[in-house]
């Protein structure tokens, strides 16, 4: 059995800065931050780079609060999967319990995440071309 | 500095054939046999599971020494470390240090960059080929 996973789509960075992190990370490893958003309805201030197939993601708060010092830390992966449907029924049958699939911030994908059994990894699917594209006319 | 990929994802089990087992059984990853094994030196043993062109290597701490058991001991499971492969090793170690970041000397292939210096990520540089 198998959930059709392609590759790791984005690994996910948080912060309780995550424009330093992110610019740290840029300036030090001579990466590129590609697109800088608030996620909708939590305003969490999300910036993206990629390294071939791998979107690497800084998430932090929207509103920085004062701190001491930054502090980020690997909280997760996304593993691209060809078809959702299939991959969550896959899981679930297998005792696994994953969230509903919905509408991702990238548009026309969807994602799930795995909320058990992950030995302590926090991970979610995404596949994307799953929704049609709205386009302005 | 160029960081050329994501090489791979470096996560901390309890126990490395339960996880094996967990990732091949239900997710359909399968180990790399060329890759892996004992290393005695850092008081682990792993195995990596390619997905896609990355790898996700699992960690089995085998001692209460080191920084694999240190991790094991305070969070349990979970993500322990970030890989990125470079082209050049050496100049990527000097690149980074002339930008004030504390990293280790090379051995074997690799290097780390000291939290410190990474807002606390623990991120590996590796030179393949």
């Amino acid at each position: 059995m198998g959930i059709g996973a392609t590759h790791i789509d984005h690994i996910v960075i948080s912060s309780n800065d995550s424009a330093a992190t992110a610019a740290l990370f840029s300036e030090n490893l001579g990466l590129e931050i590609k697109r800088t958003m608030s996620r909708p309805g939590t305003g969490a201030h999300l910036e993206f780079a990629k390294l071939k197939e791998v979107v690497l993601e800084f998430a932090g708060p929207g509103t920085v609060q004062p701190y001491d010092e930054v502090k980020a830390k690997l909280s997760g992966f996304v593993l691209a999967v060809t078809d959702m449907g299939s991959a969550v029924a896959a899981l679930r049958a297998a005792g696994f319990e994953t969230t509903e699939p919905r509408a991702a911030v990238q548009p026309g994908a969807v994602i799930s995440a795995v909320k058990t059994g992950t030995h302590g990894v926090p991970f979610a699917l995404i596949q994307y071309n799953a929704l049609p594209i709205e386009t302005k006319g | 500095m160029k960081v050329k990929r994501i090489d791979h994802i470096g996560i901390v089990v309890k126990d490395l054939a339960t996880a094996l087992g967990t990732f091949e059984h239900n997710f359909g990853f399968t180990p790399d046999s060329a890759k892996g094994g004992e290393v005695a030196a850092l008081g682990i043993k792993n195995a990596f599971v390619p997905v896609g062109a990355s790898d996700l290597e699992f960690i089995q701490p085998l001692g209460e020494e080191g920084p694999v058991a240190g991790f094991a001991k305070e969070r349990g499971e979970g993500m322990f470390m970030l890989s990125v492969e470079v082209d050049d090793l050496a100049a990527a170690v000097e690149s980074l240090r002339a930008r004030g970041a504390r990293v280790g000397n090379p051995n074997g292939g690799v290097a780390f960059v000291s939290m410190k210096s990474t807002h606390g990520v623990n991120l590996q540089l590796i030179q393949r080929g």
